[in-house]
């Protein structure tokens, strides 16, 4: 049996005296935490190839050296089943992966967060919600824990906390931990782990640095062409976050669309590259939208074309469809992107 | 903890790094009159834009880094007045420290420590930091410029530029 490097405590066999404990010595969010016993880090951790000592990396913002133990006594205070454990190392892998850009995204103003996608076959078996409710309110304790773990080494590996090493003015509800899954059966593009070169068969987590979810809705657009229009011009609203930028080369955007829409959007745009590059053909805006000072940011960061138009990211595969939610259609939401920072695919090895 | 460095001789025939990231106009305009403050001193500004930190454009980025670096004599990074743009400030500054150079980071006060923060973080507590009144940004370009030529002795000072 492996033996745990951690520091251990005695705390009293009661689940108030352990969430208590734990608001005192600030190792959590707020809300209650598993005690984190040697039974239950050893069984998170049998389900992971990785040695218990093994370095994942340095987790910024106060580089923080996260082992895999220090991810499994996070992982089980979050509640996360053991063999969902690797969907949290993965997650973490993603995190620490230089081009998702953790020293950025952990200490900025924005809101930004991982945002967790998850593919596979196991997604039912662990609670990962793909389908109603899915970003928030289905309940599957997949999706209410793996992002959890992964908040909380953020929080108390990599030491990032509100208003002393992270700026972030607003946070936002996803930095209790956002997990969910996409709809694979339901969409009729490759799912957005086969798109990023992996197979139906394996278990994939994707991290996304998202700011935020922001909805939207529709019941004017018959036309496939139209709603997908309409997107385009929902996303790509004046004070998104890649209109500060001096290009908009880097990041994406995910698009949460529901199975209905995809159906629809399937007749016009049968292979996803064709709703990717329709959706960016129509995702600027004009330049006299913007008041004048404005215009003239944009101008000397050369971001606006020769029709005047202002378009909101340069290629058609930074805005990422990802198919999941309820049957009851109507609604899309845009996971709004950081822009610095790009999302990350990684398989979770059992 | 990382060494910092000083000058320790006059500024003429200098070259002075000044790095920005397209973002702050103040921060912008503040580069703008040092440029001009600096060749009247004899000293060659060397400007950076240092843009995207992911993707092709953050190769792109570290390149440009490493040539401002290799190429000057001393420098600023700046500016910190957000969260990440004080992180990447100061990672820039460190850059310039690890090249055995004298840097500064420019922070607005309301970054101060966030900045300090991530130089410990980075094993470089000591960076100096050129603490600029909060909110620099959004106001009229005249005071900005005024800012300028009041902070502009106190940057040379944390370079260790002698008179």
């Amino acid at each position: 049996m492996t033996a745990l490097q951690s520091p251990t405590m005695q705390v009293d066999d009661d689940p108030m005296a352990f969430y208590e404990l734990s608001l005192e010595q600030r190792w959590g969010d707020g809300a209650p935490l598993i005690p984190p016993t040697d039974e239950r880090v050893l069984a998170l951790l049998a389900s992971t190839p990785y040695a218990a000592d093994r370095e994942l990396g340095l987790l910024p913002p106060k580089y923080g050296t996260l082992t895999v133990e220090l991810a499994a006594v996070n992982a089980t205070m979050a509640g996360v089943e053991p063999e969902a454990f690797p969907f949290v190392i993965a997650a973490l892998e993603g995190v620490l992966s230089p081009e998702w850009n953790a020293y950025a995204l952990t200490t900025t103003t924005s809101s930004v967060h991982p945002m967790l996608i998850v593919n596979g076959p196991t997604r039912e078996r662990f609670g990962i919600d793909f389908k109603a409710g899915c970003l928030g309110g289905a309940a599957g304790r997949g999706s209410m824990t793996i992002g959890r773990a992964v908040s909380l080494c953020l929080r108390n590996v990599g030491g990032q906390r509100p208003g002393e090493t992270s700026r972030t003015v607003f946070g936002q509800p996803a930095r209790f931990g956002l997990c969910f899954g996409e709809w694979e059966e339901r969409s009729p593009w490759p799912s957005l782990a086969e798109r990023a070169g992996f197979d139906r068969a394996q278990e994939v987590v994707s991290v996304h640095g998202g700011k935020g979810n922001f909805p939207f809705a529709d019941v004017n657009n018959d036309d496939p062409a139209d709603l997908a229009y309409m997107i385009a011009k929902c996303i790509a609203f004046p004070l998104n976050n890649w209109y500060l930028e001096m290009t908009g080369d880097s990041g994406q955007l995910v698009l949460v669309i529901n199975p209905i829409w995809a159906e629809r959007l399937a007749r016009t745009f049968p292979d996803v590259e064709d709703l990717q590059g329709y959706v960016h053909e129509h995702a600027w805006q004009p330049i006299d939208l913007f008041r004048p000072t404005n215009q003239q940011v944009l101008i000397d960061k050369g971001r606006v074309d020769d029709k005047g138009r202002v378009y909101l990211c340069g290629r058609p595969d930074q805005l990422v469809p990802v198919v999941c939610g309820g049957l009851g259609g109507l609604h899309g939401q845009a996971l709004t992107s950081f822009v610095q920072s790009e999302i990350q695919s990684v398989e979770a090895r059992r | 903890m990382a060494p910092t460095y000083t000058v320790d001789r006059p500024l003429a025939g200098l070259k002075v790094g000044l790095r920005h990231e397209g973002s702050w106009r103040s921060w912008m305009w503040i580069v703008d009159e040092w440029e001009g403050y600096l060749r009247a001193d004899g000293a060659e500004p060397v400007v950076l834009v240092a843009k995207g930190r992911v993707g092709d454009e953050g190769a792109e980025t570290r390149t440009n880094v490493a040539a401002w670096v290799e190429s000057i004599d001393c420098g600023i990074s700046g500016l910190g007045t957000c969260g990440s743009c004080t992180s990447n400030s100061v990672l820039d500054a460190v850059s310039l420290e690890d090249a055995h150079k004298p840097a500064v980071v420019a922070v607005c006060d309301e970054f101060e420590k966030h900045g300090r923060n991530m130089a410990t973080a980075l094993g470089h507590g000591d960076l100096k930091h050129l603490v600029f009144p909060y909110p620099l940004e959004s106001r009229p370009e005249k005071e900005i410029r005024e800012i300028a030529a009041e902070y502009y002795p106190r940057f040379l000072d944390l370079l260790g530029v002698t008179r």
